[in-house]
C-alpha cells in the first residue's frame, strides 16, 4: 500500500517532510516493496486540524502535525506544550523517548490515533521590535499567538496583550505595527514566514518546546497484520533519529541566515518568565493525573 | 480514473445548467466515492474553506457595496465626473468611465458597479443621443476596474486561493492592483474618446468651471473616502484587511444614513438581505471549491498540467501566453470567483516556476477574469449592462473592440512587464 | 400550504442571517476597539466571527436555492424545446436537493464526531461548526421539493423577501 501522509510545511527540505520520506524508504525496503509512503506537504490535503480529523475517520493514513492541535482531543498531549517545563533539548528527548512519551501516545490511541513518532520543532521564542530581557518588558506588548487557549494563557501570564491571528497575516501585522511581537522557532522566524524582516530582536525565551508528532490512522492500522505494524513502527523510530539530526542542521542554517540578515539574538532572564507561569499550570495541568505527569517530567534526569 | 470522474461529471453538470457551486459539490462527491474515501471529507473541506478569517472581508465588502448601491452615492459621483470631463467630445461617455471607475473603487464589485452606475448613466446617455451599444460598453468596461480596487472581494478571494502555494498578503495584492487600475482607466478613457470621435458624437455645453468641480467633488468626497480609509487603515497598522472591510461597512452606513440621509430604513434592510444572499452564494462557492482543491492536490493536477505544458514549450513568454489563453477560454463561460478558485492552484505554480511573482499573477488573473465578465456566452456584467440598455449581446459587440483592446493592452503589460504590478508594493512595503 | 411554509422558512432564515451579519460586524469592530482602547484583544471575537459566518453562509445558500440566486450557466437549457426543458429543470432541482441531503447527513456525522472536542477560544464544542450544514441541507431539500412541485404545476416560486 502507498500510505498518504500530510504535512503543512512548504519547503521540501523541511526536517519533518524529509523524515517521513526517509521513513517511507525504510518501510519500502523492510516490506520488500509492499508498502511505501507518499508525502503531501504544503498543506495540500488540509490544515493540521483538518488532516487530524481525516486521519480519525480513515480518509487519510498519516499526518504529521504539531502536538498543539491535539490538545483538545487528548488531554495528556498538553504536557509537552506547557511553558518552561523542559530544561534542555536532551531533557525533552529523554521524556518523549521514555514512559511519559508512551503514556501520551496511549492517550491518543484511545481517540483513534497511533502516535508513531515525536519529531523536533526546536524551542519557541518571542521576537519583537524592541529587545525583551525580563518578563517586565512584555507588559502590555501586543504579542501574536496561535489561536489556542493555552497560548493565549501563556502570553496573558506574561502580562502581554495576546492577539490571536492566522499565520499568514503576521508578517504584514508586524510590519505595520498592528502587533509588536510574535513567537516561533528559528525556521519560522527565518525563511518559513520571513518574520525577521519585521522583528529584529529574537529574544531567547525558549518558552515552549512543543514537539511535532506523526499520527497513523487507527482504522488503517488495524487492517495491518502485526508483523507489518512492527515494520511501520521500526521505520518510524528510525526516522526520529534522522529527523533530530536534520533538525539540528536546519535550525543552524536558519540561525546563521537571520544573524547574517542583521537580527539580534537577545539573552533573556528566563527565571522571571518561569515565575509568572503559575496561572497557566493551574489552568492546564489541574487534574491529579496531569500534576503527576508534570512532576514526572521534572524528575526525569 | 478519479480525475476522469471529476472532469466528466463536473462538465456534464455544468452543461445541463446545475449551478456552479452544486456542480462542484456533486462532482466532488462522485470523485471521492470513486476514490473509495469517506464522503464526509468533501463537507469537511467545505466548512474549512469557509472558515478563514480573511474571508470575512468578503461579506463586509459585499454589504458595503449594497449600502452604496441603495444609498445614492452613485448620483454624486456622476455629477463630479461630469463636471470634470462632461464638456469634451463624447463627454458623457468619458464621465461615465470616470464615474464607474470611482464607484467601482468604492463598491469593489463590477456587478454592483454596473447596476448602480448603469441605471443612472445608460438611460441618460441614450437621452443625449448616444448609441445604446456605446453607452453599454463604456459602462460595463469601466466597471471592470472595480475588480482591481482595494474594496474588491475578488482580490481577497485570490489571496486565499494562493494558500499553500505562495504567501500573498492582502495589502501586497491591493498595492499591486493600483497602478494597473489607473492604467486601465486611462486606456478606457482613450477608447471612449476614440469611438466618440469616430462616430462624430457632439460636444455638449461648456466647462462649468472649477467651482462646480470643487462643489461636486465635496459632495462625492464622503463616499470616495472609503478607499482612503481602507488603504491608510491597513498601511498604518490600525486594521487588518478584514477589520478595514468591517470599517468600510460602518463608514458606508454613516455616509448614506447620516451624511447624505439617502438611505431609508427599507433600503437598509434590503441591503442587508441582499448582502446575506450574495454572501451565501459566494462563500458556498469558495467553501466547496476547497474540496476541488483537495482533489487537484491529491492527484497532482498542477504538476501534471505543468509537465504537459512544458512538453510543448519551455519559453516563459509562451507559457504565460498559453495560461492567459486557457484562462480566457474558461472565463468565457465561468464567472470570476470560480475561475479564481479553480485555476489559481493549477496555474500559479506553473507561472511561478517560469519566474512570475504571485502578486503579478494575481493581477493578471483578475484582469483576465474581468475580460470574461464582458464576453459571451456567459458574461454577468455584460448581461446586466445589456438588460439596462435594452439591447442584445450581439448588438453590443459592434463597438466592443476598442474596449477589448484597452483591456488586452493592460493585460499584456501586466503579464510581460512585472514593474506595473510589483513596483508599488515593493516601494511601500520595503521602505 | 407547503409554499406558505417554505416562504415563511425562507424569510425567517434571511432575517436570522441579517441579524448574524450585524452581530458579525459588531464583533470585528469590537476586536479593533479592544486592541486599541483597552489594550486587551478580545480573543473570542475572531472565533465567534468565524462561527457566525458559517451560519450566515448556510442560511444564504438555502435562500439562494429558493430564490434561484446561484450562479450557473443556462445557455444550453434555453436552446431546448419546452417539454424537454421542463424535464431538465426538474432533474437539476433533484440534483441540488440530493446535494442538500448529503450536506445535512454529513454535517450531522461531523457534528456528532466533534461534539466532545472543545472549540479553541470559545466555550462550545467543535461540533457546532457543522450544525449549519444540517440546517442548510434540510432547507435546501425542502426548497427544491417546492421548486419541483411548482414546475409540475406550471407555477413559479416567488422570493419571500426582497
Ligand atoms: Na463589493
Ligand atoms: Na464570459
Amino acid at each position: 500500500t502507498e500510505f498518504k501522509s500530510s504535512d503543512v510545511h512548504n519547503s521540501d527540505d523541511y526536517p519533518t517532510v524529509t523524515a517521513v520520506k526517509f521513513m517511507g524508504e525504510q518501510l519500502n525496503k523492510a516490506s520488500g516493496g509492499k508498502h511505501s509512503i507518499k508525502v503531501f506537504n504544503k498543506g495540500a490535503l488540509g490544515t493540521e486540524k483538518e488532516t487530524i480529523d481525516q486521519v480519525k475517520i480513515g480518509a487519510l493514513d498519516m499526518t504529521r502535525v504539531n502536538i498543539s492541535p491535539m490538545n483538545s482531543i487528548c488531554a495528556k498531549t498538553n504536557i509537552p506544550v506547557l511553558p518552561f517545563l523542559f530544561r534542555s533539548v536532551d531533557h525533552l528527548h529523554k521524556v518523549l523517548d521514555g514512559p511519559i512519551g508512551a503514556e501520551i501516545a496511549k492517550d491518543c490511541e484511545a481517540q483513534g490515533f497511533v502516535l508513531l513518532a515525536y519529531y523536533d520543532s526546536g524551542s519557541r521564542s518571542i521576537y519583537s521590535k524592541k529587545p525583551v530581557k525580563t518578563v517586565a518588558d512584555t507588559k502590555g506588548m501586543k504579542i501574536r499567538v496561535q489561536q489556542s487557549d493555552l497560548w493565549v494563557a501563556v502570553a496573558g501570564a506574561m502580562g502581554a496583550n495576546p492577539t490571536p491571528m492566522p499565520a499568514g497575516e503576521v508578517l504584514t501585522a508586524l510590519k505595520t505595527g498592528l502587533v509588536d511581537a510574535a513567537e516561533n522557532n528559528y525556521p519560522s522566524y527565518g525563511s518559513g514566514f520571513r518574520h525577521f524582516e519585521a522583528a529584529k530582536y529574537y529574544n531567547k525565551t525558549e518558552h515552549s518546546m512543543a514537539p511535532e508528532v506523526l499520527l497513523f490512522s487507527k482504522l488503517s492500522w488495524d487492517k495491518l497484520p502485526k508483523a507489518e505494524q512492527d515494520m511501520v513502527r521500526a521505520a518510524a523510530t528510525a526516522s526520529v533519529d534522522f529527523n533530530r539530526k536534520a533538525w539540528a542542521a536546519y535550525e543552524k542554517k536558519e540561525f546563521d541566515m537571520v544573524k547574517a540578515a542583521g537580527s539580534e539574538i537577545v539573552e533573556v532572564d528566563k527565571k522571571s518568565f518561569q515565575d509568572a507561569m503559575a496561572p497557566v499550570y493551574e489552568k492546564f495541568a489541574a487534574t491529579p493525573d496531569m500534576k503527576r505527569l508534570v512532576k514526572a517530567v521534572q524528575d526525569t534526569k | 480514473m478519479e480525475l476522469t470522474v471529476l472532469g466528466v461529471s463536473f462538465s456534464l453538470l455544468l452543461l445541463i445548467g446545475v449551478p456552479v457551486g452544486f456542480a462542484v459539490g456533486l462532482s466532488s462527491v462522485a470523485t471521492i466515492i470513486a476514490a473509495g474515501l469517506p464522503v464526509a471529507v468533501v463537507f469537511q473541506k467545505m466548512v474549512g474553506g469557509m472558515q478563514v478569517f480573511s474571508f470575512l472581508a468578503i461579506p463586509f465588502f459585499i454589504f458595503a457595496g449594497e449600502l452604496m448601491l441603495h444609498g445614492g452615492i452613485a448620483q454624486r459621483i456622476v455629477r463630479f465626473a461630469n463636471s470634470l470631463v462632461g464638456h469634451v467630445r463624447g463627454g458623457l461617455g468619458m464621465s461615465n468611465v470616470l464615474g464607474c471607475t470611482l464607484f467601482g473603487g468604492v463598491a469593489g464589485s463590477p456587478l454592483a458597479d454596473v447596476s448602480a452606475m448603469g441605471s443612472v448613466m445608460i438611460p441618460l446617455m441614450k437621452k443625449e443621443g448616444y448609441d445604446t451599444d456605446y453607452a453599454v460598453n463604456v459602462t460595463t468596461h469601466a466597471s471592470l476596474v472595480g475588480a482591481l480596487m482595494p474594496t474588491s472581494h475578488n482580490l481577497i478571494l485570490y489571496t486565499l486561493a494562493t494558500a499553500g502555494i505562495a504567501s500573498v498578503s492582502v495589502l501586497g495584492m491591493i498595492l499591486a492592483c493600483l497602478i494597473p487600475a489607473v492604467l486601465l482607466t486611462l486606456l478606457n478613457l482613450l477608447a471612449a474618446y476614440g469611438v466618440a470621435v469616430q462616430r462624430g458624437y457632439p460636444t455638449r455645453g461648456a466647462f462649468k468651471g472649477w467651482g462646480e468641480v470643487f462643489n461636486s467633488f465635496m459632495a462625492a468626497l464622503p463616499g470616495l473616502l472609503i478607499i482612503a480609509i481602507i488603504l491608510v487603515g491597513i498601511l498604518s497598522g490600525v486594521f487588518t484587511a478584514t477589520e478595514s472591510a468591517a470599517t468600510a461597512v460602518l463608514w458606508a452606513l454613516l455616509v448614506t444614513g447620516l451624511a447624505y440621509r439617502s438611505l431609508s430604513w427599507k433600503d437598509f434592510i434590503a441591503s442587508c438581505a441582499k448582502a446575506c444572499k450574495t454572501t451565501g452564494v459566494v462563500l458556498f462557492l469558495i467553501g466547496i471549491s476547497a474540496a476541488f482543491g483537495y482533489f487537484l492536490a491529491m492527484y497532482e493536477v498542477p504538476q501534471r498540467t505543468g509537465d504537459l505544458m512544458a512538453s510543448f514549450t519551455q519559453t516563459p513568454w509562451m507559457i504565460f501566453l498559453s495560461v492567459n489563453i486557457i484562462l480566457f477560454l474558461l472565463g468565457t463561460f465561468l464567472d470570476m470567483a470560480p475561475t479564481l478558485l479553480i485555476c489559481t492552484p493549477i496555474f500559479l505554480p506553473i507561472c511561478q516556476k517560469y519566474g512570475m511573482d504571485a502578486s503579478q499573477f494575481g493581477v493578471m488573473m483578475l484582469l483576465n477574469c474581468a475580460l470574461g465578465l464582458n464576453t459571451p456566452p456567459v458574461g454577468s456584467t455584460q448581461f446586466v449592462g445589456c438588460a439596462i440598455g435594452g439591447i442584445s449581446v450581439g448588438e453590443v459587440m459592434r463597438s466592443i473592440w476598442p474596449f477589448y483592446g484597452a483591456l488586452l493592452a493592460c493585460l499584456m503589460l501586466v503579464t510581460y512587464v512585472p514593474a506595473f504590478s510589483l513596483w508599488l508594493p515593493h516601494f511601500v512595503m520595503f521602505n | 400550504m407547503y409554499t406558505r411554509l417554505c416562504a415563511t422558512l425562507s424569510k425567517l432564515s434571511l432575517m436570522l442571517a441579517v441579524v448574524g451579519l450585524i452581530v458579525l460586524i459588531a464583533c470585528v469592530q469590537y476586536q479593533v476597539i479592544g486592541r486599541y482602547v483597552f489594550n486587551d484583544t478580545p480573543t473570542w471575537a475572531e472565533a465567534l466571527a468565524l462561527l457566525l459566518v458559517l451560519y450566515i453562509t448556510s442560511l444564504g445558500v438555502a435562500v439562494g436555492v429558493r430564490d434561484a440566486g446561484h450562479i450557473g450557466m443556462d445557455s444550453i437549457i434555453t436552446l431546448l424545446p419546452e417539454r424537454l426543458r421542463l424535464k431538465l429543470e426538474i432533474v437539476i432541482h433533484v440534483l441540488v436537493g440530493a446535494f442538500g441531503a448529503l450536506m445535512a447527513y454529513n454535517g450531522y456525522v461531523w457534528a456528532v464526531l466533534k461534539w466532545n472536542d472543545q472549540k479553541p477560544m470559545l466555550p462550545v464544542p467543535s461540533g457546532v461548526d457543522y450544525v449549519p450544514l444540517v440546517i442548510a441541507g434540510v432547507l435546501v431539500v425542502l426548497f427544491t421539493i417546492e421548486h419541483v412541485i411548482a414546475l409540475v404545476q406550471g407555477k413559479e416560486v416567488v422570493p419571500a423577501w426582497n
